[in-house]
Protein backbone atom coordinates (compact mmCIF):
# COMPACT_ATOMS: atom_id res chain seq x y z
CA UNK A 1 0.00 0.00 0.00
CA UNK A 2 1.29 3.34 -1.08
CA UNK A 3 2.05 5.64 1.92
CA UNK A 4 1.18 9.03 0.89
CA UNK A 5 2.82 10.09 4.13
CA UNK A 6 5.90 8.86 4.52
CA UNK A 7 8.46 11.20 4.57
CA UNK A 8 10.46 10.94 1.15
CA UNK A 9 14.45 11.32 0.88
CA UNK A 10 15.35 14.78 2.08
CA UNK A 11 16.78 16.62 -1.25
CA UNK A 12 20.22 18.07 -1.09
CA UNK A 13 18.81 21.55 -0.83
CA UNK A 14 16.44 20.59 2.26
CA UNK A 15 20.22 19.07 3.42
CA UNK A 16 21.87 22.00 2.62
CA UNK A 17 19.04 23.88 4.85
CA UNK A 18 19.59 21.41 7.81
CA UNK A 19 22.73 22.35 7.66
CA UNK A 20 22.23 26.00 8.82
CA UNK A 21 21.94 27.02 12.38
CA UNK A 22 18.08 28.60 12.28
CA UNK A 23 16.73 25.20 10.72
CA UNK A 24 19.31 22.81 12.54
CA UNK A 25 16.32 21.57 14.89
CA UNK A 26 13.45 21.17 11.78
CA UNK A 27 12.65 17.76 10.66
CA UNK A 28 12.64 17.12 7.08
CA UNK A 29 8.47 17.67 6.80
CA UNK A 30 9.07 21.06 9.04
CA UNK A 31 12.17 22.05 6.38
CA UNK A 32 10.03 20.93 3.56
CA UNK A 33 7.52 23.88 4.89
CA UNK A 34 10.08 25.98 5.41
CA UNK A 35 11.59 25.85 2.33
CA UNK A 36 8.34 26.70 0.41
CA UNK A 37 9.05 30.37 1.67
CA UNK A 38 12.83 30.94 1.32
CA UNK A 39 14.19 32.58 -1.83
CA UNK A 40 17.47 32.83 -2.68
CA UNK A 41 19.73 35.78 -4.10
CA UNK A 42 23.10 36.00 -6.05
CA UNK A 43 25.13 39.21 -4.81
CA UNK A 44 28.31 39.92 -6.20
CA UNK A 45 31.21 41.27 -4.21
CA UNK A 46 30.71 45.12 -3.36
CA UNK A 47 27.26 44.74 -3.63
CA UNK A 48 24.70 46.36 -0.93
CA UNK A 49 22.02 44.04 0.26
CA UNK A 50 20.75 46.18 2.59
CA UNK A 51 21.21 49.78 3.94
CA UNK A 52 21.59 50.97 7.39
CA UNK A 53 18.10 52.85 8.20
CA UNK A 54 15.82 50.63 5.49
CA UNK A 55 13.10 49.25 7.40
CA UNK A 56 13.69 45.85 8.29
CA UNK A 57 11.58 43.06 6.22
CA UNK A 58 13.64 39.74 6.40
CA UNK A 59 16.33 37.41 7.80
CA UNK A 60 19.27 36.88 5.48
CA UNK A 61 21.03 33.44 6.13
CA UNK A 62 24.28 33.27 4.28
CA UNK A 63 24.32 29.62 2.24
CA UNK A 64 28.08 30.71 0.20
CA UNK A 65 30.35 33.45 0.38
CA UNK A 66 31.06 36.15 2.81
CA UNK A 67 29.34 39.20 3.91
CA UNK A 68 30.42 42.40 5.46
CA UNK A 69 28.28 44.17 8.19
CA UNK A 70 29.35 47.92 8.57
CA UNK A 71 27.78 51.87 9.35
CA UNK A 72 29.66 54.10 6.43
CA UNK A 73 27.10 56.43 6.95
CA UNK A 74 27.68 57.37 10.14
CA UNK A 75 31.49 57.99 9.37
CA UNK A 76 32.33 54.82 10.97
CA UNK A 77 33.98 52.63 8.15
CA UNK A 78 34.89 49.96 10.75
CA UNK A 79 33.74 46.49 9.93
CA UNK A 80 31.10 45.25 12.60
CA UNK A 81 31.43 41.31 11.50
CA UNK A 82 32.51 39.70 8.38
CA UNK A 83 29.82 36.99 7.90
CA UNK A 84 30.89 33.22 6.36
CA UNK A 85 28.49 30.52 5.29
CA UNK A 86 25.73 29.42 7.37
CA UNK A 87 25.46 32.16 9.37
CA UNK A 88 22.72 34.84 9.06
CA UNK A 89 22.09 38.57 9.73
CA UNK A 90 19.47 41.34 9.92
CA UNK A 91 17.68 38.61 12.41
CA UNK A 92 15.91 41.41 14.71
CA UNK A 93 13.50 41.97 11.06
CA UNK A 94 12.19 38.73 11.87
CA UNK A 95 10.75 40.10 15.30
CA UNK A 96 9.84 44.16 13.97
CA UNK A 97 9.75 46.02 11.64
CA UNK A 98 12.34 48.57 13.00
CA UNK A 99 15.21 50.47 11.20
CA UNK A 100 18.54 48.16 10.09
CA UNK A 101 21.33 49.45 12.58
CA UNK A 102 23.95 48.82 9.82
CA UNK A 103 24.73 48.29 6.30
CA UNK A 104 25.15 44.47 5.11
CA UNK A 105 27.43 44.44 1.79
CA UNK A 106 28.28 41.70 0.11
CA UNK A 107 31.98 41.30 1.08
CA UNK A 108 32.53 38.16 -1.67
CA UNK A 109 30.24 36.75 -4.33
CA UNK A 110 27.86 35.16 -2.07
CA UNK A 111 24.72 33.64 -2.43
CA UNK A 112 21.96 34.53 0.25
CA UNK A 113 18.91 32.76 1.56
CA UNK A 114 16.11 35.02 2.49
CA UNK A 115 13.33 34.37 4.65
CA UNK A 116 10.62 37.52 4.93
CA UNK A 117 8.78 38.58 7.88
CA UNK A 118 5.24 38.30 6.74
CA UNK A 119 6.09 34.29 6.03
CA UNK A 120 7.97 33.85 9.60
CA UNK A 121 4.53 35.75 10.69
CA UNK A 122 2.05 33.59 8.70
CA UNK A 123 4.09 30.02 9.93
CA UNK A 124 3.72 31.36 13.38
CA UNK A 125 -0.27 31.63 12.74
CA UNK A 126 0.29 27.96 11.00
CA UNK A 127 3.05 26.00 12.45
CA UNK A 128 3.46 27.24 15.51
CA UNK A 129 5.78 24.67 16.35
CA UNK A 130 8.05 25.13 13.20
CA UNK A 131 7.90 28.79 14.58
CA UNK A 132 9.11 28.44 18.02
CA UNK A 133 11.99 26.09 16.60
CA UNK A 134 13.47 29.03 14.45
CA UNK A 135 12.52 31.23 17.20
CA UNK A 136 14.43 29.38 20.38
CA UNK A 137 17.34 29.33 17.80
CA UNK A 138 17.39 32.68 17.01
CA UNK A 139 16.83 33.55 21.25
CA UNK A 140 19.88 31.15 21.05
CA UNK A 141 22.24 33.32 18.64
CA UNK A 142 20.56 36.98 20.49
CA UNK A 143 21.98 35.93 23.70
CA UNK A 144 25.24 34.34 22.58
CA UNK A 145 25.65 37.76 21.24
CA UNK A 146 24.60 39.83 24.73
CA UNK A 147 27.14 37.60 26.37
CA UNK A 148 29.70 38.34 23.67
CA UNK A 149 29.02 42.12 24.13
CA UNK A 150 29.09 41.97 27.89
CA UNK A 151 31.89 40.29 28.15
CA UNK A 152 33.57 42.68 25.32
CA UNK A 153 32.37 45.90 27.80
CA UNK A 154 33.39 44.16 31.10
CA UNK A 155 37.15 43.48 29.33
CA UNK A 156 36.85 47.50 28.30
CA UNK A 157 36.25 48.34 31.82
CA UNK A 158 39.13 45.94 33.06
CA UNK A 159 41.73 48.11 30.55
CA UNK A 160 40.12 51.55 32.14
CA UNK B 1 -3.70 47.59 6.02
CA UNK B 2 -0.30 47.42 7.38
CA UNK B 3 1.88 49.97 8.82
CA UNK B 4 3.17 52.26 6.24
CA UNK B 5 6.72 51.67 4.96
CA UNK B 6 9.49 53.66 7.10
CA UNK B 7 12.79 54.48 5.75
CA UNK B 8 14.10 55.67 9.35
CA UNK B 9 17.46 57.78 9.28
CA UNK B 10 18.44 58.18 5.22
CA UNK B 11 18.73 61.50 4.04
CA UNK B 12 16.21 62.39 1.44
CA UNK B 13 14.01 58.97 2.11
CA UNK B 14 11.07 60.10 4.00
CA UNK B 15 7.69 58.32 5.17
CA UNK B 16 5.65 59.98 2.15
CA UNK B 17 1.83 58.72 1.93
CA UNK B 18 -0.10 58.34 -1.25
CA UNK B 19 -1.10 61.85 -2.79
CA UNK B 20 -3.80 62.49 -4.76
CA UNK B 21 -1.89 62.17 -7.76
CA UNK B 22 -1.39 58.53 -6.73
CA UNK B 23 -4.95 57.87 -5.99
CA UNK B 24 -6.06 59.06 -9.14
CA UNK B 25 -3.94 57.01 -11.02
CA UNK B 26 -5.27 53.80 -8.88
CA UNK B 27 -8.93 54.70 -9.52
CA UNK B 28 -8.15 55.23 -13.25
CA UNK B 29 -5.94 51.87 -13.28
CA UNK B 30 -8.98 50.25 -11.24
CA UNK B 31 -11.53 51.47 -14.12
CA UNK B 32 -9.00 50.49 -16.80
CA UNK B 33 -9.17 47.11 -15.68
CA UNK B 34 -12.42 46.59 -14.36
CA UNK B 35 -13.50 47.46 -18.47
CA UNK B 36 -10.66 44.99 -19.56
CA UNK B 37 -12.16 42.66 -17.43
CA UNK B 38 -15.56 42.76 -18.41
CA UNK B 39 -14.41 42.17 -22.05
CA UNK B 40 -13.31 38.59 -20.56
CA UNK B 41 -15.64 37.62 -18.09
CA UNK B 42 -15.30 33.91 -19.28
CA UNK B 43 -12.28 34.00 -17.56
CA UNK B 44 -12.46 36.29 -15.21
CA UNK B 45 -15.63 34.69 -13.22
CA UNK B 46 -13.43 30.73 -12.85
CA UNK B 47 -10.30 32.65 -11.79
CA UNK B 48 -12.34 34.68 -9.22
CA UNK B 49 -13.83 31.02 -8.13
CA UNK B 50 -10.69 29.37 -8.69
CA UNK B 51 -9.38 32.06 -6.30
CA UNK B 52 -12.11 31.48 -3.42
CA UNK B 53 -11.77 27.43 -4.00
CA UNK B 54 -7.65 28.25 -3.52
CA UNK B 55 -8.45 30.27 -0.04
CA UNK B 56 -10.88 27.65 0.79
CA UNK B 57 -8.65 24.46 0.13
CA UNK B 58 -5.38 26.31 1.18
CA UNK B 59 -5.46 25.15 5.33
CA UNK B 60 -6.37 21.88 4.59
CA UNK B 61 -3.50 22.08 2.32
CA UNK B 62 -1.34 22.51 4.64
CA UNK B 63 -1.84 21.03 6.99
CA UNK B 64 -1.61 17.83 4.40
CA UNK B 65 1.69 19.26 4.16
CA UNK B 66 3.01 19.21 7.46
CA UNK B 67 2.00 15.63 8.04
CA UNK B 68 4.42 14.83 5.09
CA UNK B 69 2.54 14.81 2.38
CA UNK B 70 4.16 16.46 -1.16
CA UNK B 71 2.34 19.54 -2.09
CA UNK B 72 1.45 17.75 -5.66
CA UNK B 73 -0.25 14.95 -3.58
CA UNK B 74 -1.99 17.33 -1.25
CA UNK B 75 -3.13 19.85 -3.77
CA UNK B 76 -4.35 16.61 -6.01
CA UNK B 77 -6.10 15.03 -2.94
CA UNK B 78 -7.84 18.23 -1.48
CA UNK B 79 -9.09 19.03 -5.49
CA UNK B 80 -10.31 15.20 -5.62
CA UNK B 81 -12.16 15.50 -2.34
CA UNK B 82 -13.93 18.61 -3.20
CA UNK B 83 -14.96 17.46 -6.38
CA UNK B 84 -15.86 14.33 -4.95
CA UNK B 85 -18.08 16.14 -2.34
CA UNK B 86 -19.77 18.21 -4.84
CA UNK B 87 -20.40 15.48 -7.09
CA UNK B 88 -21.79 13.45 -4.17
CA UNK B 89 -24.10 16.90 -3.60
CA UNK B 90 -25.18 16.48 -6.82
CA UNK B 91 -26.12 13.09 -7.48
CA UNK B 92 -27.91 13.24 -3.98
CA UNK B 93 -29.64 16.80 -5.63
CA UNK B 94 -30.80 15.14 -9.59
CA UNK B 95 -33.90 13.67 -8.42
CA UNK B 96 -35.18 16.64 -6.82
CA UNK B 97 -33.67 19.11 -10.00
CA UNK B 98 -34.98 16.86 -12.46
CA UNK B 99 -38.35 16.68 -11.10
CA UNK B 100 -38.39 20.62 -10.57
CA UNK B 101 -36.57 21.33 -13.98
CA UNK B 102 -40.10 18.14 -15.31
CA UNK B 103 -42.49 21.93 -14.16
CA UNK B 104 -39.83 24.08 -14.27
CA UNK B 105 -41.71 26.65 -16.29
CA UNK B 106 -45.22 26.02 -13.80
CA UNK B 107 -43.07 26.18 -10.76
CA UNK B 108 -41.70 29.79 -12.09
CA UNK B 109 -45.17 31.09 -13.02
CA UNK B 110 -46.29 29.96 -9.74
CA UNK B 111 -43.80 31.83 -8.07
CA UNK B 112 -44.19 34.88 -9.87
CA UNK B 113 -47.63 34.75 -9.92
CA UNK B 114 -47.95 34.47 -5.64
CA UNK B 115 -45.18 37.46 -6.44
CA UNK B 116 -47.76 39.85 -8.45
CA UNK B 117 -50.76 38.82 -5.82
CA UNK B 118 -48.58 39.93 -2.70
CA UNK B 119 -48.21 43.19 -4.32
CA UNK B 120 -51.33 43.36 -5.68
CA UNK B 121 -52.95 42.92 -2.28
CA UNK B 122 -50.45 45.08 -0.46
CA UNK B 123 -50.95 48.02 -2.83
CA UNK B 124 -54.65 47.92 -2.83
CA UNK B 125 -54.11 47.58 1.33
CA UNK B 126 -52.06 51.06 0.91
CA UNK B 127 -55.18 52.02 -1.74
CA UNK B 128 -57.74 51.49 1.27
CA UNK B 129 -55.91 53.66 3.86
CA UNK B 130 -54.69 56.32 1.24
CA UNK B 131 -57.35 58.03 -0.99
CA UNK B 132 -54.42 59.49 -2.72
CA UNK B 133 -53.35 56.13 -4.17
CA UNK B 134 -57.40 54.90 -4.58
CA UNK B 135 -58.24 58.10 -6.69
CA UNK B 136 -54.44 57.60 -8.60
CA UNK B 137 -55.83 53.62 -9.21
CA UNK B 138 -51.81 52.52 -8.24
CA UNK B 139 -53.07 48.79 -7.67
CA UNK B 140 -54.44 48.32 -11.46
CA UNK B 141 -51.90 50.91 -12.94
CA UNK B 142 -49.32 48.53 -11.57
CA UNK B 143 -50.69 45.61 -12.20
CA UNK B 144 -51.06 46.85 -15.90
CA UNK B 145 -47.73 47.52 -16.55
CA UNK B 146 -46.36 44.03 -15.28
CA UNK B 147 -48.59 42.22 -17.68
CA UNK B 148 -47.43 44.54 -20.32
CA UNK B 149 -43.73 44.18 -19.87
CA UNK B 150 -43.53 40.40 -17.98
CA UNK B 151 -43.88 38.64 -21.19
CA UNK B 152 -44.49 34.84 -21.12
CA UNK B 153 -42.11 32.72 -18.34
CA UNK B 154 -40.80 31.10 -21.13
CA UNK B 155 -39.50 34.23 -22.58
CA UNK B 156 -37.32 34.74 -19.31
CA UNK B 157 -36.21 31.33 -19.17
CA UNK B 158 -34.87 30.62 -22.51
CA UNK B 159 -31.91 33.26 -21.65
CA UNK B 160 -31.58 32.21 -18.25
CA UNK B 161 -30.85 28.65 -19.67
CA UNK B 162 -28.82 29.77 -22.25
CA UNK B 163 -26.35 31.76 -20.48
CA UNK B 164 -25.94 28.51 -17.66
CA UNK B 165 -25.32 26.28 -20.74
CA UNK B 166 -22.60 29.01 -22.33
CA UNK B 167 -21.01 29.37 -19.06
CA UNK B 168 -20.57 26.05 -17.81
CA UNK B 169 -17.43 24.88 -19.84
CA UNK B 170 -15.57 28.43 -18.34
CA UNK B 171 -17.31 27.56 -14.69
CA UNK B 172 -15.66 23.58 -15.44
CA UNK B 173 -11.93 26.06 -15.14
CA UNK B 174 -12.27 27.16 -12.08
CA UNK B 175 -11.20 23.66 -10.20
CA UNK B 176 -8.64 23.35 -12.83
CA UNK B 177 -6.97 26.76 -12.09
CA UNK B 178 -7.89 26.13 -8.28
CA UNK B 179 -5.54 23.04 -8.58
CA UNK B 180 -2.79 25.16 -9.92
CA UNK B 181 -2.49 27.59 -7.64
CA UNK B 182 -2.32 25.34 -4.87
CA UNK B 183 0.41 23.27 -6.13
CA UNK B 184 2.09 26.16 -8.02
CA UNK B 185 1.23 29.18 -5.90
CA UNK B 186 4.80 29.79 -3.72
CA UNK B 187 7.00 28.74 -6.83
CA UNK B 188 4.89 32.02 -8.73
CA UNK B 189 5.99 34.30 -5.96
CA UNK B 190 9.35 33.43 -6.44
CA UNK B 191 9.38 33.68 -9.89
CA UNK B 192 7.96 37.24 -9.61
CA UNK B 193 11.02 37.71 -6.80
CA UNK B 194 14.02 36.05 -8.81
CA UNK B 195 12.79 38.76 -11.92
CA UNK B 196 13.24 41.35 -9.64
CA UNK B 197 16.72 43.77 -9.15
CA UNK B 198 18.42 42.45 -5.76
CA UNK B 199 18.16 46.87 -5.10
CA UNK B 200 14.14 46.41 -4.94
CA UNK B 201 13.89 42.79 -4.12
CA UNK B 202 12.80 43.68 -0.74
CA UNK B 203 10.44 46.02 -1.69
CA UNK B 204 8.75 43.98 -4.14
CA UNK B 205 8.76 40.96 -1.92
CA UNK B 206 7.22 42.93 0.66
CA UNK B 207 4.18 44.02 -2.03
CA UNK B 208 3.31 40.41 -3.23
CA UNK B 209 3.02 40.03 0.41
CA UNK B 210 0.34 42.51 0.80
CA UNK B 211 -1.14 41.79 -2.13
CA UNK B 212 -1.50 37.75 -0.94
CA UNK B 213 -2.59 39.53 2.35
CA UNK B 214 -5.33 41.65 0.81
CA UNK B 215 -6.59 39.23 -1.02
CA UNK B 216 -6.19 36.26 1.52
CA UNK B 217 -7.91 38.04 3.88
CA UNK B 218 -10.57 39.69 1.44
CA UNK B 219 -11.64 35.94 0.05
CA UNK B 220 -11.38 34.41 2.96
CA UNK B 221 -13.54 37.22 4.31
CA UNK B 222 -16.11 36.28 1.64
CA UNK B 223 -16.33 32.97 2.72
CA UNK B 224 -16.57 33.75 6.71
CA UNK B 225 -19.29 36.15 5.59
CA UNK B 226 -21.13 33.78 3.18
CA UNK B 227 -21.47 31.35 6.07
CA UNK B 228 -22.55 33.71 8.62
CA UNK B 229 -25.02 35.00 6.16
CA UNK B 230 -26.10 31.83 5.10
CA UNK B 231 -26.69 30.66 9.25
CA UNK B 232 -28.15 33.57 9.91
CA UNK B 233 -30.89 33.82 7.21
CA UNK B 234 -31.42 29.61 6.97
CA UNK B 235 -32.17 30.06 11.25
CA UNK B 236 -34.48 33.05 10.36
CA UNK B 237 -36.65 30.88 7.64
CA UNK B 238 -36.93 28.08 9.59
CA UNK B 239 -38.25 30.34 12.46
CA UNK B 240 -40.85 31.26 10.10
CA UNK B 241 -41.08 28.05 8.74
CA UNK B 242 -40.65 29.03 5.28
CA UNK B 243 -39.66 25.38 2.96
CA UNK B 244 -35.62 24.73 2.12
CA UNK B 245 -34.50 27.63 4.95
CA UNK B 246 -30.34 26.36 4.14
CA UNK B 247 -30.75 26.08 0.67
CA UNK B 248 -32.68 29.38 0.37
CA UNK B 249 -30.27 31.07 3.34
CA UNK B 250 -27.23 29.70 0.77
CA UNK B 251 -28.25 31.08 -2.50
CA UNK B 252 -28.96 34.70 -1.45
CA UNK B 253 -25.88 34.80 1.05
CA UNK B 254 -24.14 33.74 -2.23
CA UNK B 255 -26.21 36.31 -4.63
CA UNK B 256 -24.91 39.09 -2.14
CA UNK B 257 -21.57 38.87 -3.60
CA UNK B 258 -22.87 41.30 -6.11
CA UNK B 259 -23.22 44.39 -4.01
CA UNK B 260 -26.49 46.05 -3.59
CA UNK B 261 -28.31 43.70 -6.87
CA UNK B 262 -27.13 40.71 -5.49
CA UNK B 263 -29.12 41.70 -2.15
CA UNK B 264 -31.81 42.55 -3.77
CA UNK B 265 -32.91 39.53 -6.13
CA UNK B 266 -31.64 37.26 -3.00
CA UNK B 267 -33.97 39.64 -0.99
CA UNK B 268 -37.08 38.87 -4.47
CA UNK B 269 -36.93 35.18 -4.00
CA UNK B 270 -37.04 34.72 -0.18
CA UNK B 271 -40.80 37.16 -0.91
CA UNK B 272 -41.34 35.42 -3.63
CA UNK B 273 -41.21 31.82 -1.90
CA UNK B 274 -43.02 33.14 1.08
CA UNK B 275 -45.54 35.35 -0.97
CA UNK B 276 -46.13 31.65 -2.96
CA UNK B 277 -46.11 29.09 -0.37
CA UNK B 278 -48.44 30.81 2.03
CA UNK B 279 -50.78 32.74 -0.17
CA UNK B 280 -53.82 32.79 2.82
CA UNK B 281 -50.87 34.37 5.03
CA UNK B 282 -49.32 37.80 3.76
CA UNK B 283 -48.01 38.77 7.00
CA UNK B 284 -45.73 36.04 6.21
CA UNK B 285 -43.57 37.50 3.37
CA UNK B 286 -43.79 40.95 5.19
CA UNK B 287 -42.00 38.90 8.25
CA UNK B 288 -39.54 37.68 5.40
CA UNK B 289 -38.92 41.49 4.32
CA UNK B 290 -38.72 42.12 7.90
CA UNK B 291 -35.88 39.49 8.29
CA UNK B 292 -34.04 40.31 5.21
CA UNK B 293 -33.72 43.71 6.11
CA UNK B 294 -32.30 42.60 9.43
CA UNK B 295 -29.71 40.02 8.19
CA UNK B 296 -28.88 43.36 5.61
CA UNK B 297 -28.36 45.71 8.47
CA UNK B 298 -26.33 42.71 10.73
CA UNK B 299 -24.15 42.00 7.39
CA UNK B 300 -23.17 46.22 6.89
CA UNK B 301 -23.07 46.96 10.43
CA UNK B 302 -21.53 43.70 12.12
CA UNK B 303 -20.73 41.18 9.71
CA UNK B 304 -18.93 42.95 7.45
CA UNK B 305 -16.68 44.91 9.20
CA UNK B 306 -15.65 41.63 10.67
CA UNK B 307 -14.97 39.99 7.91
CA UNK B 308 -14.30 41.59 4.85
CA UNK B 309 -13.91 45.24 5.83
CA UNK B 310 -11.14 44.78 7.79
CA UNK B 311 -9.20 43.22 4.87
CA UNK B 312 -8.76 46.44 2.66
CA UNK B 313 -8.48 48.83 5.52
CA UNK B 314 -10.77 51.22 2.38
CA UNK B 315 -12.65 54.47 3.73
CA UNK B 316 -16.27 53.81 3.45
CA UNK B 317 -17.26 56.68 1.55
CA UNK B 318 -14.69 55.49 -0.92
CA UNK B 319 -16.06 51.54 -0.09
CA UNK B 320 -19.82 53.13 -1.68
CA UNK B 321 -18.09 55.59 -4.40
CA UNK B 322 -16.17 52.95 -5.73
CA UNK B 323 -19.21 50.14 -6.05
CA UNK B 324 -21.08 52.76 -7.81
CA UNK B 325 -17.89 53.91 -10.07
CA UNK B 326 -17.68 50.05 -10.80
CA UNK B 327 -21.28 49.44 -11.24
CA UNK B 328 -21.27 52.53 -14.07
CA UNK B 329 -17.95 51.31 -15.19
CA UNK B 330 -18.43 47.57 -15.43
CA UNK B 331 -22.25 46.65 -14.54
CA UNK B 332 -22.67 43.71 -12.37
CA UNK B 333 -19.18 42.66 -13.42
CA UNK B 334 -17.78 45.56 -11.70
CA UNK B 335 -20.43 45.90 -9.24
CA UNK B 336 -18.61 41.97 -8.09
CA UNK B 337 -15.43 42.98 -9.21
CA UNK B 338 -14.93 46.55 -7.97
CA UNK B 339 -12.98 45.89 -4.23
CA UNK B 340 -11.16 43.32 -4.84
CA UNK B 341 -9.56 44.58 -7.89
CA UNK B 342 -9.14 48.16 -5.70
CA UNK B 343 -7.29 46.41 -3.31
CA UNK B 344 -5.02 44.87 -5.06
CA UNK B 345 -4.21 47.82 -7.08
CA UNK B 346 -3.97 50.31 -4.29
CA UNK B 347 -1.56 48.13 -2.96
CA UNK B 348 0.31 47.84 -6.29
CA UNK B 349 0.31 51.51 -6.47
CA UNK B 350 1.17 52.72 -3.24
CA UNK B 351 4.20 50.71 -3.56
CA UNK B 352 5.50 51.05 -6.77
CA UNK B 353 5.09 55.16 -5.78
CA UNK B 354 7.65 54.39 -2.85
CA UNK B 355 9.99 52.29 -4.72
CA UNK B 356 10.30 54.54 -7.83
CA UNK B 357 10.42 57.84 -5.81
CA UNK B 358 13.24 56.52 -3.38
CA UNK B 359 16.88 57.83 -4.80
CA UNK B 360 18.46 55.54 -2.29
CA UNK B 361 17.36 52.03 -4.13
CA UNK B 362 17.71 53.77 -7.64
CA UNK B 363 21.26 54.23 -7.06
CA UNK B 364 21.81 50.88 -5.46
CA UNK B 365 20.62 49.65 -8.54
CA UNK B 366 22.68 51.61 -10.79
CA UNK B 367 25.73 50.09 -8.41
CA UNK B 368 24.62 46.66 -9.03
CA UNK B 369 24.29 46.78 -12.65
CA UNK B 370 27.98 48.69 -12.52
CA UNK B 371 29.56 45.92 -10.79
CA UNK B 372 27.53 43.20 -13.10
CA UNK B 373 28.83 44.30 -16.10
CA UNK B 374 32.33 44.77 -14.26
CA UNK B 375 31.87 41.52 -13.90
CA UNK B 376 30.82 40.63 -17.31
CA UNK B 377 34.06 42.15 -18.88
CA UNK B 378 36.69 41.21 -16.13
CA UNK B 379 38.24 38.69 -18.07
CA UNK B 380 37.87 39.93 -21.57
Amino acid sequence: MVNLFRPGKPSPRLERLRNLSLFVNLTPAELRIVDGLLHERDYLEGEVIFDEGDEGQAIYIVASGEVLICRPRQGDARRLAQLGAGTFFGELALLDDSPRSAQARAASACQLIVFFRDDFVGLLDTHARIASKILRELARHLGARMRAMAQAAGADQQLL
Amino acid sequence: MSAPIKLAGVPGRGNRGSGPVVWAAIIAATCLLLVLFQKVLWFVVPFLLALILYYFLYPPVKVLIYRGMSREAAASLAILLFLGLVTAVGISLTPWVAGQLADGQDVVSRYMQGGLQLLDRSLRKLEAHWTTLANARLADTVAARLAQSAGGVADHLEPILIGIMAWTPSLLLAPFLAFFFLRDGHRFQRFLGAAVPNAFFEKTLYLLHRIDRTSRAYFQGLINLTVLDTVTLAAGLWLLGLPGPLALGLICAVLAWVPYVGSILGGLLVVLVAATDFPDAPHMAYWAIALFVMVRLLDDFVYMPLTIGKSLALHPLVTVLMIFVGGAVAGVAGLMLVLPVLGVVMVIGETIGVIVTDPRLRARHRHAQALRRKYASSDL
